[in-house]
């Protein structure tokens, strides 16, 4: 297993490396040696998710002394969570290889980044300390500033500084966290441990607890993105070229939650019962609002960014409730936006190709001229929405039923972003693709094509699956789920 | 038998590097005045003079490994750790700065003779200040170095930038000079005494509460005149006007070479002499380290010439490397970390500005990069290294440095400190990645100039890039080198 952990790290880069080693006149084997690749991690995480560790806690499987003086070390390991995350990451990667246009397929440097934020993104769900995590974390900035920079769009440049600032910002608190325990953790174990297993064990104060918990939390709250702390995202989405978008939103924003849940709650819990309360409220704020600013957007894409803090504001409300069914229900909809958000995107990419807009108005009646792709976004639009029988619908509702023990008035308030979820989704589409053929552009358009097709193909059969047999996903994170439910309540008891 | 050398304490391996380097700057100068000789051959001489000072280097390590801490010629010369590391460090920016001062010298007419042997003189100076137990010969070898360093800056005759910035490192280069050896009188007439460790024993004898304020008004002089060389603010003046107008194949190692050896000397100070009272020198070290930090920070946001953006980075890394110094021994050799990493980074961006630029250049705009990705992908690449090494972006030498200096900061408890880094590095973000911007990822019509690099320079530029991922992934090795140094001093 230790090996399978390792390649997770190590055949990424070593494409990446091979992409940037061939020189530009083989421009046509970018492209598939990236699908390989990203084809053997997807194999890889397939491997682990029928292992015994799928379905496990965080359970640590390769040290490496770091810094010996220091008594640093660099653990990787693995957990039920984890492995949905990885498996989401590699599909997402390697549909977005897939699914881009010639302009960028022939690119060295965007395919070659795509695989550095594929090395990147593995090396934060399997790092096990916390010298790793923040390494991953940042390292995810080096390829996203390339690929947001050199292939975005007009307004690029505001958006990549910005996308980069806000987030070096955050994880210097998380850095600064990350001294903090490793300094407590020197009084106790004579180094500098920060490994999770040590840090599962160490008894810190009530005060310290909240200090690391608030330190630990905004650092990644601005990756997730909470109300007030999101306006990057919806510059950096609209800015981002269509493969940078459905990583962005697929996975990067997935990485503020899983930090939370793996470090913030786990090992500061006293403070984040001093502090769920605040978490909660701002999360649902940024449900309404985000819901209510994507309905007065006219770039789809930009629709599509208030959308995705609109959801990730019920994966924070979720986990900030606290109760196993919604921490399991959050986890869920990690996945689920990721599978959702990423398919709006690809879609969003496909017309953006053939039309060079996104202007909601400067569409309608596309469904004559494009029947294949409308159906396949009315689809998608269902699944976001949270239409039953899809898998919008499975992590929402676990949400909300697992929080309303603990916050009967907010979750009641956020039940009502479904509502306004369906009127912007669907007033999108009726504005897109119902209607009279008004604009001369839209009639020749082509309808997708086999690549793209096969490209979103597994996205939307995930949500189908999702949606009807959501046991099977659930499986994956009971044991992580309960574990964190029980810490809470444990701690809850105590106070 | 032991005859009255050996009571003195002669011993010539001790100033072995110091030898070697005058007497290639010796062997250059008469050979060039007497025949004519070819410029390869003055080559050669030097490379051969350099190689053997890294021979005379490791002589040294003998002598260190047999005699252990000791101090020769009548308490004059000090081996040490940190001379050991001092000879090393001194030793490779000459070593991996030699191509581009090589290149430039041999572009200025009638000067290649003179400008090695600055710079040969100039090494030697450096090495004997990081020798010196006496503040006396710290003040002479501080000296040599600097007054070579000062011709340096202003070789390029024709170019008035580079006059400017040669008469201005001349006039606050002596005034910090100056103050060095008021400094050193100070604690000449309070405590009768002028060396590294007699300052400890006469601290350690006359009770740490009872040192004469003139004592320590002295030392903070002493210190005052270090920290001018390595540009920490409020002494940052000097240094963004001289590294814009010096020639840029001499700035890599003008800058380098100064803060490496004025760096190991405070550190020694700070190990040694004031180990009794660095309490009463925190207030001091606290406001420069937060000036150095703010305003490096604040003025390097809006340059639109490189090596100014360079020099204001490096006030800011004065910063950083000062956290350590004046914290504990374990913060010394966190800083020893933190300075062989940046060093290796500097030296680094100043090559590669050294060749697109050309050598003699003054001003390098930061638009001036524009197109470099389309021309030469190799020095981009290589050049965003450097950059975000500098910054501090994991996977880099840089984040290791910082990390482990922070920690130590941490541990005592110094959160004011902690904070302004942590604000300053945000900051540099927005200030490191602007020239990667405009280098790799802005697209522009503009073409630059076909740039030719020699093979030597590939070389160097991998090497340096290497070992900044590499000790970034690695760190282990450097870092035992490190605490090895500070051992003795717990």
């Amino acid at each position: 297993m230790t090996g399978i952990i390792l390649a997770l790290l190590l055949v990424p880069l070593f494409s990446a490396l091979l992409v940037f080693s061939i020189p530009n006149t083989r421009k046509e084997l970018f492209r598939p040696i990236g699908i390989v690749f990203s084809l053997i991690t997807f194999t890889q995480s397939m491997y682990i998710l029928f292992s015994d560790y799928s379905k496990s806690d965080f359970q640590i499987l390769f040290r490496f002394e770091w810094i010996q003086v220091y008594g640093l070390e660099i653990n990787l390991g693995i957990s039920g969570m984890s492995t949905l995350l990885l498996l989401l990451s590699s599909l997402l990667v390697l549909l977005s290889l897939l699914s881009i246009g010639k302009d960028h397929s022939e690119s060295k440097g965007f395919i070659g980044s795509i695989l550095t934020l594929h090395f990147a993104i593995n090396g934060v769900f399997i790092s096990g300390d916390l010298i790793s995590l923040f390494i991953f974390f940042e390292a995810l900035l080096i390829p996203m500033y390339f690929l947001m920079g050199i292939w975005g769009g007009d307004n690029r440049r505001y958006a990549t500084i910005k996308f980069i600032l806000y987030t070096v910002f955050g994880s210097i608190f998380i850095f600064i966290g990350t001294v903090y325990t490793a300094v407590i953790s020197y009084g106790v174990n004579a180094r500098l441990a920060v490994d999770f297993e040590t840090l599962s064990n160490l008894q810190i104060s009530a005060s310290q607890s909240k200090t690391l918990f608030l330190l630990f939390t905004f650092g990644f709250l601005i990756k997730v993105p909470i109300f007030p702390l999101h306006t990057w995202l919806p510059d950096a989405h609209v800015e981002a070229p269509t493969a940078g978008s459905i990583l962005l939103a697929g996975i990067l924003l997935k990485v503020g939650a899983y930090g939370i849940l793996r470090v913030s709650i786990p090992f500061f819990t006293e403070g984040f019962l001093e502090y769920k309360n605040l978490v909660a409220v701002l999360s649902v704020i940024g449900i309404i609002y985000g819901a209510i600013v994507a309905i007065a957007q006219i770039d789809i894409k930009k629709l599509i960014a208030y959308s995705s803090i609109s959801h990730m504001g019920y994966v924070m409300l979720g986990i900030s409730a606290g109760e196993f069914l919604s921490i399991e229900g959050a986890i869920i909809q990690m996945i689920n936006h990721g599978i959702t958000a990423g398919a709006l995107f690809m879609l969003v990419g496909f017309i953006y190709e053939r039309r060079h807009t996104r202007n909601i108005s400067s569409f309608g009646g596309v469904k004559i001229s494009m029947p294949r792709y409308a159906a396949i976004f009315l689809f998608t639009s269902f699944a976001s929405i949270g239409l039953p029988g899809l898998n919008g619908f499975v992590g929402e509702f676990m949400i909300l039923m697992g929080s309303y023990s603990s916050y009967k008035v907010l979750t009641s308030i956020a039940a009502f972003g479904v509502v306004l979820a369906a009127i912007y989704m669907l007033w999108t589409y009726q504005r897109v693709f119902t209607g009279p053929l008004s604009n001369e552009e839209n009639k020749n358009l082509q309808d997708l094509n086999l690549r793209e097709t096969v490209s979103i193909f597994p996205l939307v059969l995930l949500m189908l699956f999702i949606g009807i047999y959501p046991s099977y996903i659930e499986s994956f994170v009971i044991q992580e789920a309960g574990n964190l439910s029980e810490t809470i309540s444990l701690f809850r008891s105590t106070k | 038998m032991t005859g009255i050398s050996d009571i003195l304490g002669f011993n010539f391996v001790v100033i072995g590097p110091t030898l070697t380097l005058l007497a290639t700057a010796l062997i250059l100068l008469f050979v060039t005045i007497t025949i004519s000789t070819p410029t390869f051959v003055k080559k050669y001489v030097t490379l051969f003079g350099i190689l053997s000072t890294v021979f005379a280097v490791f002589l040294k390590f003998g002598l260190f490994l047999s005699d252990g801490v000791s101090s020769y010629f009548s308490e004059k010369i000090l081996l040490d750790e940190f001379a050991l590391v001092g000879n090393v460090l001194v030793v490779l920016v000459l070593l991996f700065n030699f191509n581009s001062f090589w290149n430039t010298s041999s572009q200025i007419d009638n000067k290649t003779t003179e400008a090695l042997i600055l710079i040969l003189m100039s090494a030697s100076g450096f090495l004997l200040m990081v020798d010196s137990e006496n503040f006396i010969m710290l003040f002479i070898g501080l000296e040599i170095g600097s007054i070579s360093l000062y011709a340096l800056a202003g070789l390029n005759r024709g170019d008035q930038l580079s006059n400017e910035a040669s008469l201005k490192y001349f006039l606050l280069g002596s005034l910090a000079s100056c103050i060095l050896i008021y400094g050193i009188a100070l604690v000449y007439v309070s405590l009768s005494i002028s060396g590294v460790y007699e300052t400890s024993i006469a601290i350690s004898f006359i009770g740490p509460e009872n040192v004469p304020l003139t004592s320590l008004i002295g030392l903070i002089f002493i210190i005052v005149g270090l920290l001018f060389k390595v540009a920490a603010a409020p002494f940052q003046a000097w240094a963004p006007d001289v590294y814009q107008g010096s020639p840029t194949g001499y700035v890599g190692y003008m800058a380098s070479v100064a803060k490496v050896s004025s760096f190991i000397v405070l550190a020694r100070l700070s190990a040694v002499s004031l180990t009794f009272i660095i309490e009463k020198f925190n207030l001091f070290f606290t406001a420069v380290i937060i000036l150095s930090v703010l305003l490096g920070a604040l003025f390097a946001t809006n340059q639109s010439d490189l090596k100014r953006l360079i020099a204001y980075s490096g006030v800011i890394q004065s910063g950083f490397i000062l956290s350590g110094i004046s914290f504990g021994v374990y913060g010394i050799s966190a800083s020893i970390f933190y300075l062989t990493t940046y060093i290796i980074q500097l030296i680094g961006i100043f090559t590669i500005f050294s060749i697109i630029s050309g050598q003699l250049s003054s001003n390098f705009a930061i638009s001036n990069l524009s197109g470099l990705f389309k021309e030469n992908k190799f020095l981009t690449i290589t050049f965003s290294i450097f950059m975000l090494g500098i910054a501090g972006l994991p996977l880099t030498s840089g984040f290791v440095s910082k990390f482990i200096l922070i920690t130590n900061l941490w541990s005592y408890e110094k959160y004011l400190l902690v904070t302004v880094l942590m604000l300053s590095t945000v900051a540099g973000f927005y200030f490191y990645l602007k020239p990667i911007w405009v280098a790799a990822v802005e697209k522009t019509d503009n073409t630059i100039e076909k740039i030719k690099i020699q093979n030597s320079d590939k070389l160097l530029i991998t090497t340096l890039a290497f070992l900044t991922i590499y000790l970034g992934l690695l760190p282990n090795t450097l870092v035992n080198i490190s605490r090895w140094m500070v051992e003795n001093y717990l």
